[in-house]
């Protein structure tokens, strides 16, 4: 059975991307995951050695839900990447916190990750061409290895953001320099103007530790349509609030109502995310990605309102694999999933680490 | 109420977990006779008794329940008021279910000396004069922060177990079904569970794979009472076993791939810590490697069970890993209550002694 496609071909990745981005059918979302599984199948031996031991082949599959899933941790334990000797044109890496081994995703080139990272947000309804964007984390440069960076400096490229927009730099957290240049731009409104709308993003820790530093500060209020996104959770290492508190507290520090305060649910071994609006708004994928919450011990998706772990299905995730098994806890829901939390005694691990890291290591935030 | 008191109660109650002949060995091991907290006992030409503790608090672990049961038989000896901090609710483990039916089982003389607290009484561990706990390493460091100098703070963090075959490719059907016991007896979910076979080099591990596969699957067969696989559990076995398939390590599962246990080949010697719930790593290892294999548990190793005999130069390597203990093959799960848990008198460390010289 050939080969459908070569996604080392920058032809093959463009087509790929755009058909990712224009309508998808289920017949075609069937196809093209069939499509991408053959050529991952193909490509990396651990993937397939697990597709073997579940008897699922190119040749038999009949349905992408059919598709195995590698378990998060094995980007721990060995490389899942699809190009073989192919120099990588990015390498993430996973915060393997504890346990000191991360987890590493290679990419040939980032343009399909940028594409779906921008364009998702966008679809979902997160980013706008008005929105001004701040980012809680060190920018690109600063942090190579972030995915969480990285999808960042795609939508300040995108959206053709200039001027300071990282607010991590050289370790420190620059939380009192943020502040002024909001509280002047919210200042200096002039009367019958509107302001553009600011999205702040970054991990929740980031977020908590932006909240201690501005502790005793007069809130803001940032302008109308203003939104803030928070990813990551606590990893288990920081000072943990739950998701409502650590919503209501950045609702009354940013003036902002719930619904304005969404959750990106992302990895570094995937290419795309999910996107939740409010507290207890549910994660929807892009059409590109889906998720299914199964049982572990049928590896069968759970029933609607039923427990289950997230298992992430990602067209755009071409240069490892596109199935990802998660020991995440979700309940699937008629219209999406809502995430519940890492299951209990989980290593912690996620993107949340790098802000962790900087307090860990004894960097200093401004106030 | 006397020690013998005491001691017969608890031996009538659970003659099976507390055998009367080990409980009397139990106090003479430890404190020289069984009425030494009762009465002076001469001891090298002076006379000696020892004070019990007033009170005990217990601070027990979520996973197992057989450790809050040694620690309060201890306590319940020594006639101590014994104050209980039950572990929380856990979906993988009936631990806390189990040490209230034990506490409800006792006779009530001995239930009177007992108490149960859902949270910790910081007020009250202070007061105790000896506080048992188990837990993590950050449980430990978090109860030794909060108790008093003075006091007596018994720690037991975590601690894990190994099995040792000698001759695996002999192993005989009565070795592969000790070693069965050893892991699935509490869900492997104990400082004495192991969570490694380790074998010398020249194994031939499709056999002895197959042995003790047959093993596993027997012992699990037989339980009158299978341990449950929630999700959390489930995921854990099911992460260990697509692991496993990824890396192309052999894999022995049971028929229809039920969660009952997993057995898998790692070639690489070094300890990596299991899922528990029945899955268990083989790894092969010379004795000029095993140091180095288990360096990343060494001082944790709580035991060493043994299929055969075990050589000088294996038991040096073992003993400087700082193992506390080795045993019977089928015996780790069940030690003598006389038993040096991490490598301390249980009995003898909660007691102290009072002198008296000869006036003469």
């Amino acid at each position: 059975m050939p080969l459908p496609h070569d996604f080392a071909q920058p032809s093959v990745r463009r087509d790929w991307t755009r058909q990712l981005l224009g309508p998808i059918t289920e017949a075609k979302w069937n196809e093209l995951a069939r499509d991408l599984f053959h050529w991952q199948f193909a490509q990396a031996p651990a993937y397939r050695r697990l597709c073997l031991a579940y008897g699922v082949t190119p040749e038999k599959l009949i349905s992408w839900r059919d598709i195995p899933a590698v378990p998060q941790q094995l980007f721990k334990q060995t490389l899942l990447y699809a190009h073989d000797s192919a120099p990588p044109a990015a390498i993430y890496v996973t915060s393997g916190t504890n346990t000191g081994q991360p987890g590493r995703q290679h990419l040939l080139a980032t343009d399909i990750y940028r594409a779906v990272a921008v364009e998702g947000a966008r679809r979902a309804g997160f980013l706008a061409d008005d929105v001004e964007l701040h980012f809680l984390t060190p920018s690109p440069g600063e942090a190579p290895y972030s995915s969480l960076s990285a999808m960042f400096g795609f939508w300040q490229k995108a959206f053709r953001q200039t001027g300071p927009r990282f607010w991590v730099r050289r370790g420190h957290f620059e939380f009192g320099r943020l502040r002024e240049i909001l509280a002047t731009q919210i200042k200096t409104r002039r009367p019958g103007r509107g302001l553009r709308p600011i999205a702040i993003c970054g991990t929740a820790f980031s977020f908590v530790h932006l909240l201690d530093a501005w502790a005793g500060l007069p809130p803001l209020r940032l302008p109308r349509g203003s939104r803030l996104l928070e990813t990551g959770g606590f990893k288990g290492r920081s000072r943990e609030i739950s998701k409502a508190e650590l919503h209501a507290q950045l609702a009354r520090t940013f003036g902002v109502r719930d619904n304005a305060i969404w959750n990106e649910y992302g990895m570094s071994e995937l290419s795309s995310q999910a996107y939740a609006r409010g507290t207890n708004g549910l994660h929807q994928t892009p059409p590109w990605a889906r998720v299914l919450v199964v049982d572990p011990a049928t590896g069968r998706e759970v029933g609607i309102g039923k427990k289950g772990l997230v298992r992430w299905f990602d067209l755009a995730n071409t240069d490892s694999v596109l199935a990802l098994q998660t020991l995440d806890l979700a309940e699937r829901t008629a219209h999406g999933f809502r995430l519940i939390g890492r299951l209990p005694r989980t290593e912690p691990r996620g993107c949340s680490l790098s802000a962790e890291d900087i307090v860990a290591r004894n960097i200093t935030s401004t106030p | 109420m006397t020690t013998r008191q005491r001691l017969d109660l608890l031996a009538h109650a659970y003659p099976r977990l507390f055998p009367r002949a080990e409980l009397v060995r139990l106090l003479r091991a430890q404190l020289g006779q069984v009425d030494a907290l009762d009465k002076w006992i001469p001891l090298d030409g002076v006379r000696v008794r020892a004070r019990a503790p007033k009170i005990i608090y217990h601070i027990c672990a979520g996973n197992l329940a057989v450790s809050a049961w040694t620690s309060l038989a201890h306590g319940l000896l020594l006639g101590a008021r014994n104050v209980v901090k039950l572990p929380g609710d856990r979906d993988d483990s009936s631990a806390r279910r189990e040490i209230l039916d034990f506490i409800r089982g006792l006779p009530v003389p001995l239930r009177k000396l007992v108490e149960t607290h859902r949270t910790l009484d910081t007020d009250l561990l202070r007061r105790a004069d000896a506080v048992i706990a188990f837990g993590s390493d950050a449980t430990m460091g978090h109860l030794r922060a909060q108790v008093r100098w003075e006091q007596k703070f018994i720690a037991h963090g975590h601690a894990l177990s190994l099995l040792w075959l000698a001759d695996p490719n002999r192993l005989t059907t009565r070795q592969a079904r000790a070693c069965a016991t050893d892991i699935q007896t509490y869900d492997q979910l104990g400082c004495l569970s192991p969570q490694a076979i380790y074998v010398p080099p020249g194994t031939d591990f499709e056999a002895l794979g197959r042995k003790l596969a047959r093993a596993l699957e027997a012992h699990w067969r037989g339980l009158k009472k299978k341990p449950a696989r929630p999700l959390s559990v489930a995921a854990r076995i099911a992460e260990a076993r697509d692991m496993a398939h990824a890396l192309g390590q052999r894999i022995w599962l049971p028929p229809k791939n039920h969660f009952g246990w997993t057995l898998i080949h790692d070639p690489d010697p070094a300890f990596q810590p299991s899922p528990l719930h029945g899955v268990i790593y083989l790894r092969q290892a010379a004795p000029a490697h095993l140091r180095a294999a288990l360096a990343s548990v060494a001082g944790r190793i709580s035991t060493v069970g043994m299929a055969g005999h075990l050589p000088a130069r294996w038991e040096n390597v073992f003993l400087s890993l700082g193992v506390g203990r080795f045993c019977a093959a089928g015996r780790m799960q069940f030690p003598p209550l006389t038993w040096h848990h991490d490598g301390r008198p249980s009995l003898g460390d909660l007691v102290t002694w009072v002198d008296a010289e000869s006036l003469a």
